[in-house]
């Protein structure tokens, strides 16, 4: 039994499927990182990517390019981190309802915009064309090396993307002005004010960049991932990246570890179905009860650092 | 400044809130019906009137419809008033519904008896699930609602695994368990729609809600920790204990809604997904403005909006999830405490100037 | 015609706050290119408010601001600090998770190439680190830094941008001594690059250890400019303490009897490492009422946090009719007969979007007479609610109004009402009249003897001189965490030995501290 496990586990597709399982994940974290940073709680993230995914296809449905699906996906997510931000910040509703609004308006109100810009319902397999998907790329040299080659070659540009944007997420945080402001401003609203930084637009900036990367994580879905849109495309994943983000200590390279985490256990999920004596379902919450647990342990050891600080 | 005066304006705000979103709907349906009138009459009085009468049927049906909505709604006021953003009434529902199938297939007992012990232990069960974000908030201060909503998906899926593997009707096209005992069914009040007992029992909940939150010292404690957790402190009120109870009797309430509904308009269990009820339950709550004894109106209101976009679905092939865009579009403006602020430090300002010419009056003739 | 022997010069400046409160009245202040300026004043005396006056914070309803001769219109700190004005407040506008550069750097990032320049960064903050004599570590985070080096990357902070003129806003009180001597020592470094500093302060040997001269502040108007080296400290104190009407409460003389609060050797050390509480004993009568005065901050708020359980001290005790209340939930310390009405009474003392009878009750509210089994006895609540707000005049149309619509007078006779009419034995009041209007004042002052006279033990602290030397029977003065001197009657007292023993000016002896344990 662990036997068939450990040669399930310890095969390359098996890591190539925890790459491509983690990258959706890893843009909405990586979005609700850079939110949190800013001091605003991004819960729509969601509703972003499940309206962020049909629009991706229909874009590139409209031009025949997969391209321009990605782009406007993207665009798409940072308009509705816009209407949060709006509502949020500017008409002062609590910005968890205003994202939880979001999420419902993007868990049916997707299936409707879809009928109203198509006339389909429920799903957009009949428009795919081969054109309209994110190309895989095969990297010259690595893909030649075993092992390595068939885990981290041939993935989707996207995917890629989303490894990358870790490291660009990071330097945008920790190196550029605007990171800078970003961080000071979610810290001590009062510190930055006083010198001049304007908290208000910087929040307004930190949630459309949020909303544009939960877009780019909407479009792997339904470009790349399921190869076309459907009725909860998403699955979740919105939340499951809050909750990475949580146990990642709202840092790019951490809350990747934590994308990884759930990516290798949804990967194990799908590898198990069917095998006697294990339930996938039961495989499938696994993340869920580990990010429960890991949150339970980080508190743990805040707690103890204030105890120690207040004596 | 008088009080009646800024409830008009709060009743005036939410108009224009509905307004704005039915504006939305009426362009929606204007792209995309092919037969725009009929789309209307079927999404704002067909559900009421056909064939120029009430129809009785579908308003009973409505009313059914309300029921599980109602429970999460006040789960959802309840929690919500303790300043506790916990939404796992999602999971919550589901866990109560399946837990209360199970009792009605395996634990045979009389009629009447055999539904109100399967729905209490549903309910008990949902409370205890809700420990978990409570416990988790109040004695590690983490965010009861990442793990709330992590907790819908354990739920989601152990449900789903326990149903696979273990409780399946094998012999059904599709996943669902044995049918449960007809003793433990709740049962319909007319023949031919959703109306079930469930309702009522929905209502007395409400009212007892209500009564739990205006009438008695623990309701009046959660009130006090949501408006002002350091003043509750310093009252003497036991903060944390309060906190939890809350969030237990939330989960009381949504895994008593899950079972109800699960007894009353199914024969076996058949959720595969997340049933929505618990988000539903927050715009609910919402639209209530986590007054419990509002709850069941906007549920209502929610229930019509339902029925007649799936009227619309079916007579004018305009989708029903519409509806979801609607409810969100309202959901943002009743929750904008700034939406419309101009007018209201006008009328504000307005009061305020009237009180104090009145006051100069007085004082003149006092001279 | 401005004189330009002066490089800030405030000419009849007035500021009435939309709430009517008048905080300057044609005040003048003016301050020398390169001098330390002190700038006194009791809690309450307006120079706060000159101050954020002349960072742009506020602005004026009359008067003119002339910097280097120049009439500006400062309308917001980015223009004063255009104008080379910079700020250094009590509370550090930080950021704790960033760096020394960083936070130095904020809002104007050297670039190279769209990223921020680091080396740059850090070069700034070494450059006028050395150049100022203000060495901090450009690379440590700043929650990781002392409190004295966190207020020099304030400093910094505002040296960077550009400031000529410095405003310290009570930089000393954060600091340990060790700390003070150092900063003093940079303050005088930057004076003789020519900076111009006003220097916010209590303390009168910093005073006089450091500024060349300084203006006295009292009810909102100036009490006049004067050479430091040429008034003394008991003229400073007779100038800046005083009152300029003498209310005069009707009480007669106390009687006490049993020890209701015991306090021994209470000593804290708050997060920054700074003793808030050294070695405090002290008891408390039936029958009296004890009065705590002194500048605040100087412990005040910290001993009465200790014995509401809002915070805990490191050791001592503290007793209630001989049973500890120290770290008890507030629930069982209200059961003990003690009542408290908060300093912060928005934060603490009401909820404000919940009823005036909802805030009447919150402390009563699992009382048998309030309930009727699972139920509140509405009726009950209702008579009784309503008698307070007869009894305790609060002005409002019905018990169900929004307590926190309600004027701050009358808010405060709503936490008033509950605090005294729960029956206590022992009441503490914590700034009980503070930005209330003279009727409310009035009001609770009366109520607070007669509650006395009839049998409570009270502890005042006030920082208001007037109402604490009226209303006590006895006093302490508390000076730095430890208690400075104690008064058995207060009838002896005056404005000046009050303001000498306030100011650190003098000290008793333990022996005659010792007398306020009765024992």
């Amino acid at each position: 039994m662990l036997n068939q496990l450990t040669s399930m586990i310890f095969t390359t597709s098996f890591g190539y499927s925890v790459i491509r399982i983690t990258a959706p994940i890893l843009f909405a974290a990586l979005a609700s990182v850079v939110a949190e940073k800013a001091g605003v709680v991004n819960i729509g993230l969601e509703g972003i990517m499940m309206f962020s995914s049909l629009f991706g296809v229909l874009f590139a449905y409209w031009t025949n390019s997969w391209l321009v699906g990605v782009i406007g996906a993207l665009v798409i997510g940072a308009i509705f981190g816009l209407i949060i931000g709006v509502f949020a910040l500017k008409l002062k509703t609590n910005i968890v309802l205003a994202g939880t609004a979001i999420n419902i308006a993007g868990s049916g109100g997707t299936i409707f915009l879809l009928y109203m810009f198509t006339g389909l319902r429920g799903n957009t397999a009949n428009l795919t064309t081969p054109q309209m998907l994110i190309p895989r790329i095969n990297i010259p040299l690595i893909k030649s090396i075993p092992v390595i080659g068939p885990i981290f070659s041939g993935h989707s540009v996207l995917t890629y993307i989303a490894f990358i944007l870790v490291a660009v997420v990071w330097v945008l945080l920790y190196k550029t002005p605007l990171g800078l402001r970003i961080r000071a401003v979610g810290e001590n609203p009062n510190a930055a004010d006083s010198v001049g930084v304007s908290v208000l637009k910087t929040q307004y900036i930190a949630i459309m960049l949020s909303g544009a990367l939960a877009g780019l994580g909407g479009a792997f879905m339904s470009m790349y991932y399921s190869q076309s849109w459907n009725t909860g495309i998403t699955a979740g994943r919105g939340f499951i990246a809050m909750a990475a983000q949580a146990m990642g200590q709202c840092e790019p390279v951490g809350t990747m570890l934590s994308s990884l985490l759930f990516g290798f256990a949804s990967a194990l999920g799908n590898k198990m179905e069917g095998l006697p004596g294990f339930s996938s379902y039961l495989v499938a919450s696994i993340p869920y009860i580990v990010t429960v647990i890991g949150l339970a342990i980080y508190a743990v050891t805040q707690l103890k650092k204030a105890r120690k600080r207040g004596q | 400044m008088n009080k009646n005066n800024l409830k008009g304006f709060e009743f005036f705000r939410g108009l224009v809130a509905i307004l704005i979103a039915i504006a939305v709907a009426f362009i929606f349906i204007f792209i995309c019906a092919d037969d725009p009138a009929q789309a209307l009459s079927c999404l704002l009085i067909k559900p009421i009137i056909s064939n120029g009468a009430l129809n009785v049927k579908s308003i009973l049906t409505i009313l059914g419809r309300t029921t599980p909505t109602i429970f999460t709604g006040l789960a959802v006021c309840v929690m919500f008033s303790a300043d506790q953003f916990n939404l796992g009434g999602e999971g919550v529902t589901m866990l109560g519904g399946f837990i209360a199938v199970l009792l009605g297939i395996y634990l045979p007992m009389a009629a009447g008896v055999h539904a109100a012990v399967a729905i209490i232990i549903s309910a008990i069960a949902g409370g205890a699930v809700m420990l978990i974000p409570a416990l988790v908030k109040v004695k590690l201060k983490s965010s009861e609602m990442v793990t709330s909503l992590m907790l819908n998906y354990i739920i989601l899926y152990v449900v789903l695994h326990f149903l696979n593997n273990t409780f399946a009707d094998r012999t059904k096209g599709s996943t669902q368990t044995y049918e449960f005992l007809e003793t433990a069914k709740v049962g319909t009040v007319v023949q031919g729609t959703e109306l079930t007992y469930g309702f009522f029992i929905a209502l007395i909940a409400t009212v007892i809600i209500a009564i739990f939150m205006y009438r008695t010292r623990w309701g009046y404690a959660i009130r006090m920790i949501g408006i002002n957790g350091q003043f509750a402190q310093y009252s003497g009120l036991k903060v944390g204990t309060i906190i939890i109870a809350s969030q237990i009797i939330g989960g009381v309430l949504s895994g008593m809604g899950g079972a109800i509904e699960c007894l009353g308009r199914y024969t076996t269990f058949r959720w595969l997904e997340l049933p929505g009820y618990g988000w539903t339950g927050v715009t609910v709550a919402i639209l209530a403005k986590n007054n419990p004894i509002f709850v069941p109106l906007a549920a209502l209101f929610i229930a019509y909006l339902n029925r007649g976009c799936e009227l619309m679905a079916i007579y004018a092939g305009v989708p029903a999830e519409m509806l979801d865009i609607i409810q969100a579009i309202i959901f943002l403006f009743f929750a904008a405490e700034q939406f419309l602020s101009k007018t209201r430090q006008k009328l504000v300002v307005k009061e305020a100037k009237q009180e104090i010419s009145a006051k100069a009056d007085v004082k003149g003739e006092n001279a | 015609m401005p004189d330009n022997e002066y490089v800030v010069q405030m000419k009849g400046i007035t500021k009435v706050y939309p709430n009517g409160i008048a905080a300057n009245q044609g005040v003048d202040f003016n301050v020398k290119k390169g001098e330390i300026h002190a700038l006194m004043g009791e809690n309450g005396a307006g120079k706060s408010t000159l101050m954020k006056m002349l960072f742009g914070l506020e602005q004026p309803t009359d008067g003119e601001i002339f910097i280097n001769g120049e009439k500006v219109n400062l309308t917001s700190p980015t223009v004063a600090i255009s104008k080379g004005i910079g700020m250094v407040h009590q509370h550090f506008m930080l950021v704790p998770n960033l760096t020394v550069a960083e936070n130095i750097v904020l809002g104007m990032e050297p670039k190279s190439k769209g990223f921020i320049d680091f080396k740059k960064a850090k070069q700034i903050t070494e450059e006028y680190g050395k150049k100022y004599n203000l060495y901090v570590d450009p690379d440590a985070k700043v929650r990781d830094i002392p409190v004295g080096m966190k207020q020099k990357v304030e400093i910094l902070k505002a040296l960077v941008r550009g400031a000529q003129i410095l405003i310290l806003d009570e930089p000393t009180a954060v600091l340990t001594t060790q700390e003070t001597d150092e900063l003093f020592k940079e303050l005088i470094h930057l004076k003789n690059q020519g900076h111009t500093m006003i220097f916010i302060s209590h303390k009168l040997d910093e005073i006089k250890q450091i500024t060349d001269r300084l203006t006295i502040m009292r009810a909102g108007k100036s009490m006049g400019v004067h050479e430091t080296a040429g008034i003394s400290k008991e003229e400073i104190s007779r100038l800046m303490v005083g009152r300029d009407v003498v209310l005069t409460v009707q009480k007669e003389k106390a009687q006490p009897t049993d020890t209701v609060l015991k306090v021994r050797n209470l000593e804290y050390t708050n997060e920054w490492n700074k003793k808030m509480l050294d070695n405090i004993s002290f008891d408390v009568r039936k029958g009296e009422i004890l009065g705590i005065a002194g500048v605040e901050g100087n412990g005040q708020r910290e001993l009465v946090d200790m014995l509401f359980n809002l915070n805990v001290p490191d050791s001592g005790t503290a007793e209630v009719n001989g049973k500890s209340i120290i770290g008890r939930p507030q629930r069982e310390i209200r059961d003990m007969g003690v009542s408290l009405i908060p300093e912060d009474r928005m934060t603490y003392g009401i909820a404000g979007s919940a009823t005036i009878e909802e805030n009447l009750m919150s402390d009563r509210i699992a009382n048998k007479k309030y309930n009727k089994g699972a139920l509140f006895n509405t009726q009950a609540m209702h008579d009784d609610s309503d008698q307070l707000i007869k009894d305790y005049k609060v002005l409002c149309k019905t018990r169900n109004q929004q307590v926190g619509m309600l004027s701050g007078g009358n808010i405060q006779k709503v936490v008033v009402a509950r605090e005294f009419s729960c029956n206590p034995g022992f009441i503490i009041a914590d700034q009980p009249t503070r930005g209330i209007d003279v009727g409310a004042t009035e009001f609770i002052r009366k109520k607070l003897v007669e509650l006395s006279r009839e049998g409570a033990a009270v502890l005042l602290v006030s920082a208001d001189l007037n109402e604490v030397m009226e209303l006590s029977d006895s006093l302490i003065v508390m000076v730095n965490g430890k208690i400075a001197a104690y008064f058995e009657d207060t009838s002896m007292l005056n404005d000046t030995i009050m303001g000498e023993y306030m100011l650190g000016i003098k000290q008793q002896s333990d022996e005659e501290v010792r007398r306020v344990i009765h024992e």
